[in-house]
């Protein structure tokens, strides 16, 4: 690998903590410094607007759906194979909207974790 | 079509054929039990006992999560709420459902690499202080057994409408069974015993509804009735306890001490987070069930409703709409899974209750997590000896709401928020549970809606005291913070390993 990595100023103590299998505390040294920190931060915003993004755009889908059943006359008694619009909507139609918000936020979170690990990473 | 006549109680036509309830009954206590006992050979160390050593797989791991947490509100009491109140009851199993959206958003890889055992863990390590740690552990206490309770009722109804026997033999059966697996094998036996009762519920509920549709299809069988026709004279729930009902159920999932303790189980955050998403779409299929048999018996069977017994339609949907030797076959199927539900559901509080009350009160040994076990179901059978059954996703709703206010914040504001406090944590979940006590003490029909369903302002009131002693109380952070915020949110494993 011939990236070039921004890396962090860190004591020679903590360089023998790395490769033992204490991943945990390698991992929290390593971000002991003032840049490791300032990458932490950024890492815990960008997770915490993903979430809230996520969370907000499900709600609005989820305040729409009743919304509209009240707002298009006899949409909600509409039948489809029997079984009225309204209660399909609400009884099955919600789910794969989460299963949706489900697999972005999962993908992006993951995205977000591999763009900070390169970051700090390997230093 | 009706067989039966107009009262159900002590109607032997109207109970399922009781021998071959009694034998489903017996038989799943009895896989649960078998299952147990071979987790036994595997689980050795205390670890083991508290959460399976974290060497669970993503699947499994799902399907224990999703057989945990579908309890008797949700096999039982949504269908039966769905066939009293129609499309406003939907709202419940889209709330189960969308919590877990939630706790997947907010809480799932955070916690799992917050490296604690249980939530008082958590708070303690998070804010520094034995205090906050043994309040969170008497509210995650008193969660649990508020929890247990409506399962017992449910078994409770459940042995006497399929066999006649007295309703506590249903209580009492579920607490043996209970106390037989978790003393034998912990968490690990529990993981396996969880995602077979996953399974079995889906089966339970699934075959008899689809074989319903399909007779009902075959006769062309006329509706009694139409969806949207309200069974009873029962008003419908205003919007005011919808959205604080919908408030609950998704930021009270979140704080369940049983679904929590599961995330220990994933060997690491990214895991936790696809294990979530797994068991997203497990809680999806599974609720379509309950959709159906709300749906089904408003249109072909709306007596049903006016028994004064909701809970127990899934119960007797099959002998009423099939009847014969069939009816009793589906019944009984239907019974083993109500009865799945209740075990599975009691014996994860019972082990997220006995982990939190043996590392405080009794040293964190194996003997102690056994003895605590015992202890965690003892009490609530007491409870439910005194207290007569609620409609059970009701009663199950306010448990939601007392964990959004009190459990939620804190692990919401640990995670997410440098700047709360010991103090501020404190003060919040006291505020929060007051309100819900005084909404639970008073909560009756006369009492007025936002005082019977707090959740929707209680929640809040509890983020806000949070923040506001918090910020007053600053200098209280402890310094181990940053380090704490770094583990939660960071990944494990170092980038050699990954690619």
């Amino acid at each position: 690998m011939t990236r070039v990595r921004v890396t962090a100023p860190r004591a020679s103590a903590r360089t023998a903590v790395r490769g033992t299998p204490r991943a945990l505390e390698s991992r929290e040294a390593a971000q002991d410094s003032e840049v490791g920190q300032v990458f932490v931060r950024s890492l815990i915003r960008s997770q915490l607007r993903l979430a809230l993004v996520v969370a907000g755009g499900f709600l609005l889908i989820l305040a729409a759906f009743p919304l509209t059943l009240v707002v298009v006359p006899g949409l909600a008694d509409t039948r489809i194979a029997g079984i009225p619009f309204g209660w399909l909507l609400l009884g099955a139609g919600i789910y794969p909207v989460i299963g949706l918000s489900a697999w972005l936020y999962v993908r992006t979170a993951a995205r977000n974790e591999a763009r900070y690990r390169d970051l700090a990473g390997e230093q | 079509m009706r067989r039966g006549t107009g009262t159900w109680q002590g109607n032997s036509d109207a109970q399922v054929n009781a021998g071959v309830a009694i034998t489903a009954v017996a038989v799943v206590s009895l896989a649960t039990a078998i299952i147990g006992f071979y987790g036994l050979r595997i689980s050795r160390t205390t670890g083991d006992f508290y959460v399976a050593s974290r060497t669970v797989r993503p699947w499994w791991n799902a399907s224990a999560i999703g057989g945990e947490y579908l309890s008797a509100a949700s096999f039982l009491g949504v269908a039966g709420l769905i066939l009293l109140s129609g499309t406003d009851a939907l709202w419940f199993p889209v709330g189960y459902t969308a919590g877990y959206l939630m706790l997947l958003l907010f809480v799932a890889a955070p916690l799992r690499r917050s490296g604690a055992y249980t939530i008082p863990d958590f708070t303690e390590s998070r804010l520094a202080s034995r205090t906050v740690r043994r309040v969170t552990s008497l509210v995650v206490v008193m969660v649990g057994w508020l929890y247990i309770v409506p399962q017992l009722h449910g078994a409770a109804l459940t042995i006497h409408i399929a066999t006649g026997l007295p309703s506590w033999v249903g209580s009492v059966a579920v607490v043996v069974v209970v106390c037989l697996t978790v003393v034998a094998g912990g968490m690990r036996s529990i993981t396996f015993v969880q995602a077979f009762q996953y399974w079995l519920k889906l089966t339970a509920l699934a075959v008899p509804i689809l074989f319903i549709v399909f007779v009902l299809a075959g006769q062309g069988a006329e509706p009694q009735s139409l969806p949207a026709v309200n069974p009873t004279g029962v008003a419908p729930a205003g919007l005011y306890q919808n959205v604080s009902l919908l408030v609950a159920l998704l930021f009270g999932t979140l704080g369940l001490p049983h679904v929590l303790v599961r995330f220990y189980t994933n060997p690491d955050g990214h895991s936790a987070r696809r294990t979530t998403l797994i068991v997203l779409g497990l809680l999806s299929v599974f609720y379509l069930f309950p959709t159906a048999y709300g749906l089904v018996a408003r249109m072909f069977a709306p007596d049903l409703a006016r028994s004064g017994q909701p809970d127990a339609m899934v119960l007797r949907l099959p002998g009423e709409l099939v009847g014969g030797v069939p009816g009793d076959l589906l019944s009984a199927l239907v019974v083993a899974g109500a009865f799945a539900a209740f075990l599975s559901t009691t014996s994860g509080l019972v082990v997220s209750l006995a982990g939190v009350i043996s590392q405080d009160v009794l040293g964190g040994s194996v003997r102690g997590f056994r003895l605590a076990a015992v202890v965690s179901a003892l009490v609530p059978l007491g409870f439910a000896f005194m207290t007569g059954s609620l409609a059970l996703a009701g009663s199950v709703g306010l448990v939601f709401a007392f964990t959004a206010s009190t459990v939620c914040p804190v692990l919401l504001l640990g995670i997410w928020w440098r700047g709360l406090t010991d103090a501020g944590a404190i003060a919040g979940m006291v505020t929060g549970g007051v309100a819900m006590i005084a909404g639970a003490v008073s909560g009756s029909g006369l009492t007025p809606p936002w005082l019977a369903q707090p959740a929707a302002w209680s929640v809040p009131a509890a983020f806000a005291v949070m923040v506001i002693v918090s910020r007053a109380t600053s200098h209280r952070i402890p310094g181990t913070m940053p380090r704490i915020m770094t583990r939660l949110h960071t990944p494990e494993r170092p980038l050699a390993t990954e690619r």
